[in-house]
């Protein structure tokens, strides 16, 4: 009876042409707002960037702007200074993830713990990361300059350097100013992020280990880490993919200096594309970027599925 | 299994101090129910004798020797907890032998040991299993099997069965009581549940203000309540209690009506007492004796019903087998049998 009157309703629907069109677009109306606005940001801004990669754009030359295939790749493939930049990158980010981590967990384990002007000590260990990071490449830079800063007459004094010198112009430590940079500048992602993971562990299950017979390491290993584990593995796979494409402070500490001995590959696209000026170029490098750290993200998602799954 | 000896243990956090005072001797094997309202002090003179927390006066003794500067990892206890405090990424088995494989014990023992308390407690198809995917009642047997492959010194249950329903929680009561004769362990059982600490305990210790009210077998705190406190927390539902001024060994409310009494109590004529008598030991009178009461409510639980009366404006509850109580309305009369009237004194103190 009631499917009759459905269809016979459908076939006769009376009501006027424009409302049956408003009533079926309603839903992409609701969400008009929202995807125009990431297909113009985003989608528009990256199509064009990726076109950018087959054609010869030089700001200088007024005759370029042609499409050239895979002029670009074949030059990057033959590029030494790229293959540097990529193992400077895998350096840069490896370090400087790994410390900041380390560091991270050792101040969220340190915050767990209630003292006296915690709240306080917590709040000023943000202030870091709402330095803008321009400003602490900067300060960094002259902290690293044996002129106005303290650093270098230190580790003279220390006996770690033959004469107060700038790292940031020597090619064998130059890529040490921005890591250090960075790991002050990244390391209270990790500390509050580990933190809001390691307050939200039950407290009784450490006393129920210090109960069975658990030492502080055992319990570490036993209920913290695997707590922690989800949190670290998403942390540190979106700190590896910002701080690989984390140009700033290199940038301005050493503009990818000595001979290129700082040069990342972040860093490289920012010199070919605003220095040498060179745009294509620049785009091709960024698409080769965009397609390793995809592949990254993959990995680390299939290993993380792995991971959940076996549970 | 070992003794327990607790003297003048006081517990305090800054200036606020919670545990006065507390002394106790557990003899070996005892079942030992510490029981009182929230916040009287139960949870945390277990938490002191597991080691959890600082002792801030007094000496905690086990099997004879002082625990206080021991960590809780060498006091050689074991505890249960409310929340069960399992081990959420390790499965049954290894929630079980986590202490044992703390302490390098050889495979074979731990692999007996597992086994053993599983059979006791039905585990056994569970093993390979994380505690998300048990039920409430299967992850407390889970706690108590992680607290049996030890074999410890003692057993400290700290509000075990008070996140199972009512249902399961008679079977676990049951379980803990079968246990306990089987293993004969030492243990202390917090709860707030008068009825647990009756079916349980050899010895009950009512807990309140952070001062132990009285220690004794369950049925003598229901018979010979020490004080107001215990009379009014043992038993359900609760005692009644009635203001009364003493006078020619008799028991005399506001209004002048007489109760007898067994035999005179040593105070002053006109003093001021409370008579305590429970629900279920007062009758209704039909005879046209006794006193008269206002039937407020009826209350049938089933097995009885409980009337709620008012005598002369004193509420009065009445716990009565007979199934004519639910029909009865108006103005009734209730008598005290003399033999099952409990007299406090001013402070509170039973009186005989």
């Amino acid at each position: 009876m009631t499917m009759t009157a459905d269809t016979l309703g459908r076939r006769h629907d009376r009501r006027p042409w424009l409302t049956r069109l408003a009533h079926a677009s309603e839903p992409y109306l609701y969400s008009a707002p929202s995807l125009i606005l990431i297909i113009v940001v985003m989608l528009v801004p990256l199509v064009i960037g990726i076109s950018y990669a087959f054609r010869d754009i030089q700001l200088l030359n007024p005759f370029s702007g042609g499409f050239i295939g895979l002029e670009h790749f074949r030059t990057l493939s033959e590029d030494p200074a790229f293959y540097g930049a990529l193992r400077n990158t895998l350096w840069w980010t490896g370090a400087s993830v790994v410390l900041q981590f380390f560091f991270g967990l050792v101040l969220a384990l340190l915050l767990d713990k209630p003292f006296w002007g915690r709240g306080l000590v917590q709040a000023l260990v943000f202030l870091p990361w709402a330095v803008p990071s321009f400003l602490a490449g900067l300060n960094w830079a002259w902290l690293f300059n044996p002129v106005i800063g303290p650093i270098p007459h230190w580790l003279f004094g220390l006996g770690l350097m033959d004469q107060p010198g700038n790292i940031l112009s020597d090619p064998h430590y130059a890529m040490w100013g921005p890591i250090i940079a960075n790991v002050w500048w990244g390391i209270p992602f990790f500390a509050i992020t580990l933190l809001a993971a390691l307050q939200a562990i039950p407290r009784d299950l450490y006393e129920a280990a210090s109960i069975d017979g658990a030492n502080w390491f055992q319990r570490f290993l036993s209920i913290t880490l695997p707590f922690l584990a989800p949190t670290i593995a998403i942390t540190v796979l979106l700190r590896t993919v910002w701080i690989s494409n984390f140009a700033d402070l290199i940038v301005v500490m050493t503009g990818g200096g000595p001979a290129d001995r700082t040069q990342i590959v972040a860093s490289y696209i920012f010199t070919q594309a605003f220095k040498a000026l060179d745009f294509g170029y620049a785009s091709a490098i960024a698409l080769v970027l965009l397609v390793l750290l995809l592949a990254y993200s993959m990995l680390i998602i299939l290993l993380r599925q792995t991971l959940l799954n076996k549970d | 299994m070992a003794s327990i000896q607790i003297e003048k243990l006081e517990k305090s956090y800054g200036h606020v101090s919670v545990l006065h005072g507390i002394d106790l001797d557990i003899r070996d094997g005892e079942f030992i129910v510490l029981v009182g309202p929230s916040g009287c002090g139960k949870s945390t003179l277990l938490r002191m004798i597991a080691g959890l927390e600082d002792v801030s006066r007094g000496e905690i003794r086990i099997d004879g020797s002082r625990v206080n500067e021991r960590h809780p990892k060498d006091r050689d206890i074991a505890m249960v907890f409310q929340s069960y405090a399992l081990y959420p990424h390790m499965n049954v088995a290894g929630n079980m032998s986590y202490s044992l494989r703390l302490r390098k014990t050889a495979k074979e023992k731990i692999g007996a040991a597992v086994a053993g308390a599983a059979s006791k407690l039905g585990l056994e198809p569970l093993l390979e299993r994380r505690p998300k995917a048990l039920s409430g009642g299967q992850r407390q047997r889970v706690a108590m099997g992680r607290a049996i492959v030890r074999e410890p010194k003692a057993f400290l249950f700290d509000e075990p069965l008070s996140n199972l329903d009512a249902r399961l929680r008679e079977q676990m009561r049951a379980e803990i009581k079968k246990m306990h004769a089987d293993l004969k362990a030492t243990s202390i059982y917090v709860t707030h549940d008068q009825i647990e600490a009756m079916t349980l305990a050899d010895r009950i210790v009512a807990m309140h203000g952070g001062v132990v009210q009285q220690v004794g077998s369950p049925l003598e705190l229901y018979d010979r309540p020490a004080n107001l406190f215990v009379a009014g927390f043992i038993g359900s539902p609760g005692m009644n209690f009635l203001d009364i001024i003493y006078r020619e060994g008799a028991a005399f409310l506001k209004d002048g009506s007489r109760i007898a009494l067994k035999s005179p109590a040593p105070v002053t004529e006109g003093s001021n007492l409370t008579l305590g008598i429970r629900p279920e030991h007062m009758t209704i009178a039909t005879d046209g004796t006794g006193i008269a009461a206002k039937v407020e409510l009826a209350e049938p639980t089933g097995f009885g019903i409980i009337l709620h009366l008012s005598v002369h404006g004193v509420p009065v509850k009445v716990f009565t087998l007979d199934r004519q109580a639910l029909n009865m309305g108006g103005e009734i009369a209730v008598s005290f049998p003399a033999q099952h009237i409990h007299l406090f004194d001013g402070e509170g103190r039973r009186m005989d």
